[in-house]
């Protein structure tokens, strides 16, 4: 639908709809603010993100206690000397107004950042299938507006919307992931030493998205595979472009250095302001123990849409550690062979950490979703072809409708039970796994796509022949190329397994 | 849609699962007739397999224990109730006397007794009620003094207990106009109340809840566990019709005088409720032997007691008091020929089984099945319709296990002493159920909560019946993905160059989405068009539906384009309608099974009439028409006998006491039926 518009006046069909989503935002904030309670909801608000929570610490501040008295606050100080003001203002019935307004302009500069990064990769993209030499590789590859697209979607998706509503203060973080890779887009390593180091310091997963920085910084934006321009160089008379993108393929350590510097540098800033907001209550000791212990040993056994709650709520006290430990490499385990893997592309590689992390994050919410959501429209060039679109789509609406019924009947009516509400959660978890696999298959696909397509322009006489195979993308999968797509695919199942070895169990 | 041409050469390859629904898309049709045929006769074949109830709870042990209600208890009662009756002759303000009457009786029997004085608040239509959790409500109600009723409430505190943890009996009267049956359950109520002050086994508080049924049974109950849960700050009990009630009642009457010291105004409270047992007495039955016991159990949104209570009951009026327990059935269907067809047919199959193998206890007597039936279509008839059955109702929201049981005397008590008897025998019976739930040291978790009733000590549990809705809708996935891959597959052939052909779902996706979003505004026009004063029923749905049908030609433009393939659009719809009769099943089972019995063969056959033969279309033409909720609805009521009025009034107040009680069947109908019926309609008559 938007694209029949969008061609006539893409700049006013983007900003329409994006100031009609914050109307609507800014609508459903002011009048109706507890119609449907949605920061009571376990699938948008959890015990990191919750605005609540952070009402109470900033009370206990404002007591001169610890703010971390109680284990009820567990986020970072830096926050609850920002929003902490905005939550008292509360007048009768009107419940975190400004707050509210907060978390819709967070979401704004995230849709704008979204947009700016899309458009760069567009341009980039376009430069990379020139430096190929293929204006017939553009059948490969669609021109869609993705920044416009990405955006859009980022501020149209319902659980945006939802987590906006929730007062969680997953927007800002959000925003600041958002902000870090923008700021490795555009080479601005101060801006991405910052982003990086401020989400790191708010949720503490963005941390491994230290390698697609560090790549975006070292290397430039998303090409297709590095192979390709070296087949071109050493392939017979191509031109002269060959020498611009000889020049992509050099990785620079200057500015990753300077990154590293920035970023240490911002972190003792960081830290430093830690230390000073809480030096009457207690030191940084206290604070790592409160916000990324917490975060790291699942202390907090509500249930929410991920799949550690559960399990450690069943799992036997002496094994806990083991388990934790587990869980948490499982993280590690994937960021290795993915960074190798898709090195090429480090922006698509950030986006598939972050959907692992929010699938396997001790407290996710539905605001980590909308993330990678919006993220993933930055690629709907390459991911034309993604199977399963649609019966991902269906699946994705059916968990996120099922789990708020499945807690009624668990917590309200009483006639369910956790295993009721813990199925969505597998289901959801399922999901996720299935478009990460789905969403880097297809990716690695249209490398494939680039490829043949990049040898046919260099081997005239195959043209025809390889032309065909061009019209299905998905023809030319070789073995070896399925092999690493498993692996790919098993390592994304781990977790599952995992589940499933503790349902036996 | 992974079945482009190159996919036979890339077979192998293919993980096993993904094959097995590669084979299940290729032969969709087949499956579809077979997984609907077999949905269709599993949910015939419902009461045949039916298991008998079961006491589950081992600590309720009922009967273990003889009754002990003595003379001197209905006695008392027989005093109590004549006074009743003489007072409700003689005074003229009984709707002020009664009351205070029980108070005196509750007190001299030596419960702690307290009035609470709730005004009428019409049920509100909160169309998202359900997602909300029950604390959310507001409470905004301007405090009028012109009406209120009391419900008076006595205390037992547990000798043994610790006070958290009460059993509640509710008798609903109506202080107004008191009738015979109400004074009887009083009576009743008054007997067992009596034994219960004087036992040392109570380890749970006594409530007995004398509920002012004035403004309807319901609504007392409802008031009175409101102002119970509702957390009490201080000077609770002046919130209540404060200088209010004290104008209204200033000629202070002796029995006042008397009791004034014992009777509090403020709300007095005992633990959390284990059980709730509504009493009521109904007129004489003409049918059997043996007074019989009527049980009622649904509470809104088609949620039921755990099954243990009723078989407390059950076991103890069939075993105790030798009454006959009933459900309640749709006489109707008693006579029903085709029912004793499909009985008869069973039965046979039945006899079959047994004689190639007699270990296969497989079929029940015709008469067995066609009573299990009728009681099962009137189960799943309350339970669909999401309004509960009676005052117990109120007690589900707060998760607390309640039944009504109805006692009907064989014949009019007119003589003293069958009047006693008929006391000692009710008496008895609560004693029981009370002495058995007082066992219990959990609330009640040990049996069913998701169940059917097929007769009083038959049921079909959870995992049973579902079998018969997932087959039932089983085929409209795999339905979804064959359009889906056939669009995609022609597709390729059609337009080669064109881009995205994995995401062309998004165009019919919005044409659903405002489809769907026309039906939740359908849902909320109700709020509006109450704004409009003085508006009579038909006038009120004509408003609607014309209101309907103009916001549906608006968003029809909006949508626009036509260019939209039809498979397409069939199956996103198929899928919308799958994704929410699932939602359904999981809220209220018997609405999701009513409604895929509707609208599962509409959405399987449904083909726009150029592209389907003349008797494909005919049929299909015929299949929408019943789609319809309102068709539907008529169809249901001619075809079962429920009661006939002036049609469109009838639908009106339907729809009206859907929304007043917030079930979710409304919900349903607004926002996955209708828009799904109306996108069959738009694919039937697709230019393709």
């Amino acid at each position: 639908m938007e694209k029949s518009t969008a061609k006539k006046h893409p700049w006013f069909w983007f900003w329409s709809s994006a100031v009609a989503s914050i109307a609507l935002r800014l609508v459903l904030i002011i009048y109706f603010p507890n119609t449907l309670n949605f920061s009571s909801r376990p699938e948008v608000s959890t015990p990191i993100t919750s605005l609540r929570r952070l009402a109470e610490g900033y009370w206990l501040k404002r007591s001169s206690m610890s703010p971390y008295a109680g284990s009820m606050y567990h986020g970072s100080p830096l926050l609850l000397s920002i929003l902490g003001p905005l939550t008292i203002d509360r007048s009768e019935g009107q419940s975190h107004l400004l707050c509210g307004l907060a978390f819709v302009i967070a979401d704004f500069i995230t849709a704008i950042l979204i947009r700016a990064i899309g458009q760069r990769l567009q341009v980039a993209n376009i430069q990379s299938l020139k430096s190929l030499g293929a204006g017939r590789l553009s059948k490969i590859s669609e021109n869609f507006p993705s920044g416009d697209i990405a955006s859009l979607v980022y501020l149209w998706n319902p659980l945006t919307i939802i987590t906006c509503l929730g007062y969680s203060t997953s927007p800002i973080e959000n925003l600041m992931i958002v902000l870090s890779l923008y700021g490795a887009c555009t080479r601005l390593v101060p801006l991405a030493a910052f982003g990086w180091v401020i989400a790191s310091h708010l949720s503490l997963y963005p941390v491994i998205l230290v390698i697609p920085l560090v790549l975006l910084i070292g290397s430039g934006l998303d090409t297709p595979p590095r192979k390709l321009f070296l087949q071109q160089t050493h392939g017979e008379d191509y031109k002269k472009t060959t020498n611009g993108s000889l020049h992509l393929i050099n990785f620079s350590w200057r500015p990753v250095v300077l990154f590293f510097l920035w970023a240490s540098a911002w972190a003792f800033y960081v830290l430093v302001l830690c230390a000073i907001s809480l030096k009457e209550y207690s030191g940084l000791g206290e604070m790592f123990k409160r916000t990324y212990g917490f975060i790291l040993s699942v202390e907090d056994l509500s249930p929410n849409i991920g799949v550690l709650w559960y399990f450690f709520a069943e799992v036997f006290d002496f094994f806990r550690d083991f388990f934790l430990i587990v869980f948490h490499i499982n993280i590690l385990f994937m960021v290795l062979p993915l960074a190798i893997r898709l090195h090429h592309r480090p922006c698509f590689l950030a986006f598939v950490y972050i959907a692992i992390s929010s699938i396997l994050k001790s407290y996710p919410s539905v605001g980590d979703s909308a993330l990678y959501l919006g993220l993933l429209g930055l690629f709907v060039n390459a991911l034309a072809d993604m199977q399963f679109s649609f019966f991902l789509f269906s699946g994705y609406l059916g968990t996120l409708l099922l789990s708020p019924v499945m807690h009624n009947l668990w917590i309200w009516r009483g006639t369910g039970n956790a295993n009721f509400y813990f199925a969505t959660a597998m289901a959801y978890a399922c999901f996720q796994i299935i478009l990460v696999v789905e969403s880097v298959s297809s990716m690695l696909n249209h490398d494939r796509a680039l490829k043949q397509g990049a040898t046919a322009v260099a081997k005239k006489e195959e043209h025809e022949k390889i032309l065909k195979n061009l019209e299905n993308p998905r023809s030319g999968v070789t073995w070896e190329e399925y092999k690493s797509m498993r692996f790919t695919f098993q390592v994304s199942q781990m977790p599952l397994l995992v589940l499933t070895m503790n349902d036996l169990m | 849609m992974a079945s482009t041409p190159e996919t036979e050469d890339q077979k192998p390859k293919h993980r096993p699962i993904i094959r097995i629904g590669l084979l299940l898309i290729a032969h969709s049709f087949l499956f579809s007739v077979v997984c609907c045929t077999a949905g269709i006769v599993a949910l015939l074949l419902l009461p045949v397999l039916s298991k008998k109830t079961y006491v589950s709870e081992n600590a309720l042990m009922p009967g273990s224990a003889s009754p002990m209600i003595t003379d001197q208890d209905v006695s008392g009662a027989n005093r109590f109730m004549n006074e009743l009756t003489s007072l409700k002759l003689k005074s003229q303000r009984a709707g002020i006397e009664i009351p205070r009457l029980i108070a005196l009786h509750m007190a001299n029997l030596g419960g702690e007794v307290s009035y609470h004085k709730f005004q009428n608040h019409p049920n509100k239509f909160h169309p998202l009620h359900f997602f909300t959790s029950p604390d959310t409500e507001a409470n905004h109600v301007n405090k009028t003094c012109e009406s209120h009723a009391t419900n008076t409430v006595g205390i037992i505190r547990a000798p043994r207990g610790d006070g958290k943890e009460a059993i509640v009996l509710v008798t609903p009267y109506n202080p107004v106009n008191l009738s015979q049956n109400e004074a009887l359950s009083l009576g009743i109520a008054y007997s067992a109340f009596s034994l219960l002050t004087q036992v040392s086994w109570l380890a749970k508080d006594i409530i007995w809840l004398a509920a002012d049924s004035r403004y309807g049974q319901y609504n007392s109950v409802a008031a009175w566990l409101k102002d119970y849960h509702t957390p009490s700050f201080g000077d609770f009990g002046k919130l209540h019709g404060d200088g209010c009630h004290k104008s209204s009642d200033v000629p202070e009457s002796k029995l006042d005088m008397i009791i004034e010291t014992e009777v509090s105004d403020t709300l007095r409270r005992a633990g959390t409720m284990a059980a709730a047992l509504v009493i009521k007495v109904a007129n004489p039955g003409d049918e059997g032997e043996q007074d019989a016991l009527n049980i009622y159990a649904e509470a809104s949104n088609g949620q039921m007691p755990n099954l243990d209570l009723i078989n407390v009951v059950s076991y103890l009026a069939v075993h105790g008091q030798g009454l006959h327990v009933q459900v309640e059935k749709v006489v109707s269907l008693l006579d029903s020929k085709w029912l004793k067809f499909i009985g008869e047919v069973f039965e046979t199959v039945g006899k079959i089984a047994r004689s190639l193998n007699p270990q296969w206890k497989f079929g029940i007597p015709v008469k067995e099945y066609v009573e299990g039936s009728a009681t099962l279509v009137s189960s799943l008839y309350n339970q669909a319709l999401g309004v509960p059955t009676g005052s117990h109702g109120a007690f589900r929201d707060y998760q607390v296990d309640a039944i009504t049981m109805e006692i009907s005397p064989k014949i009019s008590y007119t003589s003293k002493n069958r009047q006693t008897q008929f006391l000692v025998r009710g008496g008895r019976l609560i004693e029981g159920v009370t002495r058995s739930v007082n066992n219990l040291l959990e609330k009640f978790h040990q049996s069913f909560f998701l169940y059917l009733l097929t007769s009083s000590n038959k049921f079909v549990s959870v995992g049973v019946y579902m079998i018969a809705f997932l087959l039932l809708v089983a085929p409209l996935p795999v339905l979804a993905a064959s359009l889906y891959s056939d669009a995609n597959q022609s597709n390729l052939e059609s337009e080669k160059n064109k881009p995205l052909k994995s995401w062309r779902w998004l165009y019919p996706t919005k044409t659903v989405f405002l489809i769907h979003l026309w039906g939740a505004i359908v849902s909320l026009l109700p709020y509006f068009i109450y704004q409009i004063p003085d508006s009579q029923p038909t006038s009120r749905l004509l408003i609607w539906a014309s209101l309907s049908l103009f916001l549906l030609t608006v968003l029809g433009s909006f949508s626009g384009s036509r260019s939209v393939q039809w498979t397409l659009l069939k199956s996103v719809t198929v899928s919308a309608a799958f994704i929410g009769l699932c939602l359904m099943s999981v809220i209220n089972f018997a609405t999701a099974e009513l409604g895929a019995l509707l609208l599962v063969p509409v959405c399987l056959m449904v083909k726009p009439w150029r592209v389907a033969g003349k008797i494909h279309s005919a049929l299909n033409l015929v299949l929408v028409i019943i789609g319809f909720p309102g068709a539907a609805f008529f169809v249901v009521k001619s075809a079962f006998g429920f009661q006939n009025g002036s049609s469109l009034v009838e639908f009106w107040y339907w729809v009206e006491s859907l929304w007043a009680w917030n079930s979710a069947t409304y919900i349903y109908i607004c926002m996955v039926h209708l828009p799904c019926w109306v996108l069959c309609i738009y694919i039937l008559l697709h230019p393709c």
